[in-house]
Parts: structure tokens; C-alpha cells; sequence
């Protein structure tokens, strides 16, 4: 039986579930800018988790290379192509 | 390497003082419950309880480090940030032959009947007074959530370094092996903040802005991360509160012989071949990724208005400029624990050693900024993709062999170091006498006239 209310379970549970949350919101967000903000939440978030598994470096090294590179350069691809593409009709 | 004569202490237990607080509060808080037990008597069911509840270990423990952080946040923001805009409104006034902010102040003659040193201090506090005031004026095009979403990101991105940010070797909230590394991944967020509140305003000074500011600001965390692992070469660690211990005692190349004579010069990072070059570059990256002047393309006023903050009124406004300056605050604590040792020193305490650092670098950083004119994002991105890049990647390398003659001190330790250096001199410094013809030009009046 796990213990649901040590800090390490509790603390799992509430960075998963936020982590879970993103990830469905990356692929159900209408705008492709927000799916590029749930996508980088989620990848804060599995720093999180790497942080409570005790991988404190590949934590500090998700955080750096994914929300703080990969995102941006989604985000820069995003906003210099043509934005209509996403709102005409049948595309 | 020998302990300094005169070692100092630190002088705040942070641990210690959030333990102290949270008791402090549990115990008043525990004395209303048991307050209420007494009145009510049927009450003690649940009160009982949850007082033995709240005078447990992991909640105390939980409690001390939520008071820590409250602490290291005061202690950032209403001391630093308040100080820090104090003084470049002031330094950057005398520069222009100004006087600066001077009537918000307490009564002059009040207590010491002479002119307060202090004069304009008040200034800030009046103007976030101001900008409270102010009507938060959402624009009607914008992307409404991400537009009220973005400072937060910002200011949370910036808030998460003070979590392991040392002032001294105990005022600190947690001290995690690979500190210094979840700085940069502090600083490396920004962008996407950045991109996002640019986006979210649906206004193309501010799209152009944000997309200046997040090539400039990516493009230079190159730079200043790899600068700073040729640092990580010398110190062998990430660990902040190791890092100033690496640079405590003699510097490593005085050679044996000259101990008694030269054993008085710290082995700072600054005062080495590898540690000076890189504090070159790290400071320049650094001034880019705050956005101070020369590397201000992203909030050029006169042609983008206020760049990515220009849709942003009142109080947002004023958090994310702000915030600036706690990032301003950072950089150059940074560069103080990095490059000078940190709160290694005699004699005084930890903490006065590395404040005095501290606003000593922030001093250059306003020197420069306010004494140079703006640079072109393309001259920028060459200067840090071409120059920068290179040069940090060929310091990591002389970083090595200064390791390997500090230890060997040997003849051939040191004709490898100076051969090192010799090719550096030739890669990098010969052909920057030549930069204004390499450097890519822009396009004369006449071309753009024939365009």
C-alpha cells in the first residue's frame, strides 16, 4: 500500500496530473501558439518529476534544452508563417 | 591551496531562521486552537488534532521553506530591486549631467538636520504607486489569456533562480548540487515569456520585438553557457556554494617559491587567462540577455515604440520592466559569485563581501550601457554566432591546460599553456583589428535608394 499523503506521493500525484492535463490541452488547443505553451508546461513539469525522482542534472537539462530552446523555436516557426493557414475553411 | 588568515563567516542561517519563524507561527496559531478548545469544550475533538497536526515535523519543515522563500523574495525585491533602479536612476543621471529623482524622499531635516544621502529614494515606491492606480487596459484584438499569462511566466522564470541562488553559504533556500546550471535554466526561459506576451498583444511592433529579443536572447545563452563551462573546467563543480570555495585561498599558478610573496592574490576565475577571457564574454551575453543598451534592438524606441512591452499598462507594465532588474540583480550576482570569488574575503561577513561585489559589476554594467549607441540585430547575431561561439569554444579548451600546468607546474605545462595562448592571439585577436571590414555592412543610402 503507498502512502497517498507522504510529500514525495503527494507531490507526484499533483505534477502528473498537471502534466497529463498539458499534454491532452497540447494536441486539443484551436491555436497552434497555446499547444506550443502546453507542450512547454508539460515539459517543465516532466523536470518536475525527474526532480522527484532524484535526477536533479537531467531535470535542470529538460528545462534548458526543451522548454527553454525547442519551444522557442517552435514558437518562432509558428509566428513567421502565415497564421491564416490554420483559420480558412477546409485546410 | 591554504585557508585564508582570516577566514569570514556567514552571517544569516536562513534554514535556521525559517525553522525559528514557522515554530513562531505554529505556536500562535496552536494557541487560538487551544483558546478555542477551552471555550468550547466540545470543540477539542477537532482542534486537538489538527494542533498536534501542525506541530508535526514535515509540516513545520513544509512551513520553514514557504517562509524562506518569502524571505529570499523581500530580501531580493524590496531591498535589491528597490536599491538597484535607485542607482541607475542616480549614476545614469550624474552621466547625463542631471540630478535625478530628488524630491520623493523622507523629510530631509528630519533627523539629522543635513541633506539625505538617500535623496529620491522614495522614487519607486511612488511609481509603482502610480502604476497600480492605473486602469489595466486589456487591448481587444489580443489574445486576452496568454496577454495576462505572459508576465507571470516572466516573473515566475525569474522568481524559480531565487530558490537556489546562495548569498551566502547558508543564505540560501535549497543548495542543490547543480545549482548553478538551474540559474541558466532560469535565464534560458525568458524567451518563451517573451515570445508569448509579443504574440499575445496582436501588434507588429511588438511581434517584431519579441522576435528580436528571443533570436538575441537564444543566440547569446549560447555563449555565456559555454564560457561558463570553461569555468566548470577549473572549479570541477556546479555547486554554487563549492564554486566560491574553489576560489577561496592563493591562486594556483603562484608557483611554490613565491608563496610568501605573492600568496595574497585570490584565486579568483578572473585572474586567470581562461577566467578573464570568459568573463569578457559572459558579460557581454549577459548585458544581451538583460536587454540593456547596446543589445536594446528589442525595445528600439524610436522605431518600435516600447518593443514587446508596448500594449502592457499599468501595473503589468510595471512587474514585467521590474522584473528587469531582479534579473539585472542576479546577473550581476552572478557574475560576482562566478568571476570574483563571491563571498570569499577577509574579515567581514559573507553576505557584506558579496553585496559589495555585487553592485560593483552592477556599476559597470550601467557604465556601459549608458555609455555606448545601440547596435543592428544582424551585426548582433554575427557578433554572437561567429566571434563569440568560437572564441568560448577555444577558451574551454585553454581552460584545460591552464588546469594541467596549475598541477603539473612544469616547464612543458607552461610552453603548452603559451603556445595555447600564442594561437589563441592569432585565431581571434589579429583578425578583430580588422572587424569594421569584416563585419557585415549595412546597406549604404544610395542602395537602399536603388532598391
Amino acid at each position: 500500500m503507498v502512502d497517498l499523503f507522504a510529500a514525495d506521493t503527494l507531490g507526484f500525484i499533483v505534477v502528473s496530473a498537471i502534466e497529463v492535463i498539458t499534454s491532452v490541452l497540447v494536441v486539443t488547443a484551436k491555436k497552434l501558439v497555446w499547444a506550443t505553451f502546453w507542450l512547454g508546461s508539460t515539459l517543465v513539469t516532466i523536470a518536475g518529476l525527474y526532480i522527484l525522482f532524484g535526477a536533479q542534472l537531467i531535470a535542470v537539462i529538460q528545462i534548458i534544452v526543451y522548454a527553454g530552446a525547442v519551444v522557442p523555436l517552435m514558437l518562432f516557426g509558428i509566428m513567421l508563417t502565415r497564421t491564416k493557414v490554420m483559420e480558412e475553411e477546409g485546410a | 591551496m591554504t585557508a585564508p588568515p582570516l577566514a569570514n563567516g556567514p552571517l544569516v542561517n536562513l534554514p535556521y531562521v525559517g525553522t525559528v519563524l514557522a515554530r513562531f507561527v505554529v505556536f500562535i496559531i496552536n494557541s487560538i486552537l487551544g483558546f478555542i478548545g477551552w471555550l468550547i469544550p466540545p470543540l477539542n475533538v477537532i482542534t486537538n488534532p489538527i494542533a498536534s497536526w501542525l506541530a508535526s515535523d514535515i509540516i513545520i519543515a513544509l512551513l520553514a521553506i514557504l517562509l524562506e522563500i518569502t524571505l529570499v523574495i523581500a530580501w531580493a525585491t524590496v531591498v535589491h530591486l528597490l536599491t538597484f533602479i535607485w542607482i541607475e536612476r542616480k549614476v545614469v543621471a550624474r552621466m547625463q549631467d542631471r540630478r535625478g529623482p530628488q524630491l520623493s524622499s523622507l523629510r530631509q531635516d528630519f533627523w539629522t538636520g543635513k541633506r539625505n544621502p538617500f535623496i529620491g529614494f522614495l522614487q519607486q515606491i511612488a511609481d509603482a504607486l502610480k502604476l497600480i492606480q492605473k486602469e489595466n487596459i486589456t487591448p481587444t484584438a489580443a489574445d486576452k489569456w496568454m496577454f495576462h499569462l505572459a508576465p507571470g511566466v516572466l516573473i515566475a522564470s525569474t522568481v524559480f533562480i531565487l530558490a537556489v541562488f546562495p548569498w551566502s553559504e547558508t543564505f540560501v533556500v535549497s543548495d542543490l548540487p547543480v545549482g548553478l546550471l538551474f540559474v541558466f535554466a532560469g535565464f534560458s526561459l525568458a524567451p518563451l515569456a517573451i515570445l508569448m506576451a509579443s504574440w499575445a498583444q496582436n501588434n507588429k511592433y511588438t511581434l517584431l520585438g519579441g522576435m528580436r529579443a528571443g533570436a538575441m536572447m537564444m543566440s547569446y545563452e549560447i555563449p555565456m553557457v559555454l564560457s561558463f563551462l570553461a569555468l566548470v573546467v577549473m572549479a570541477g563543480t556546479l555547486d554554487p556554494i563549492l564554486f566560491v570555495r574553489s576560489q577561496e585561498g592563493t591562486n594556483i599558478m603562484v608557483p611554490q617559491r613565491l608563496q610568501g610573496m605573492l600568496g595574497w592574490i585570490p584565486n579568483w576565475y578572473v585572474l586567470s587567462i581562461p577566467g578573464f577571457l570568459a568573463l569578457l564574454v559572459f558579460v557581454l551575453s549577459m548585458v544581451a540577455e538583460l536587454e540593456r543598451v547596446p543589445f536594446d534592438v528589442p525595445e528600439a524606441e524610436e522605431e518600435l515604440v516600447s518593443g514587446w512591452l508596448t500594449e502592457y499598462g499599468g501595473m503589468r507594465f510595471g512587474m514585467v520592466y521590474g522584473f528587469k532588474w531582479l534579473r539585472t540583480l542576479l546577473a550581476s550576482a552572478l557574475v560576482s559569485l562566478l568571476f570574483f570569488g563571491g563571498w570569499s574575503g577577509p574579515v567581514l561577513p559573507q553576505e557584506v563581501w558579496f553585496l559589495i561585489k555585487t553592485y560593483l559589476v552592477f556599476l559597470v554594467f550601467i557604465w556601459v550601457s549608458w555609455s555606448v549607441p545601440r547596435i543592428r540585430i544582424d551585426q548582433i547575431l554575427h557578433l554572437g554566432w561567429h566571434r563569440l561561439i568560437p572564441f568560448t569554444v577555444y577558451n574551454i579548451f585553454l581552460a584545460g591546460l591552464w588546469v594541467l600546468a596549475a598541477a603539473l607546474q612544469s616547464t612543458v605545462a607552461y610552453g603548452l599553456l603559451g603556445v595555447a595562448v600564442l594561437v589563441f592571439v592569432a585565431l581571434f585577436v589579429v583578425p578583430t583589428l580588422r572587424v569594421r571590414g569584416r563585419m557585415p555592412a549595412g546597406l549604404s543610402g544610395e542602395e537602399r535608394a536603388g532598391r
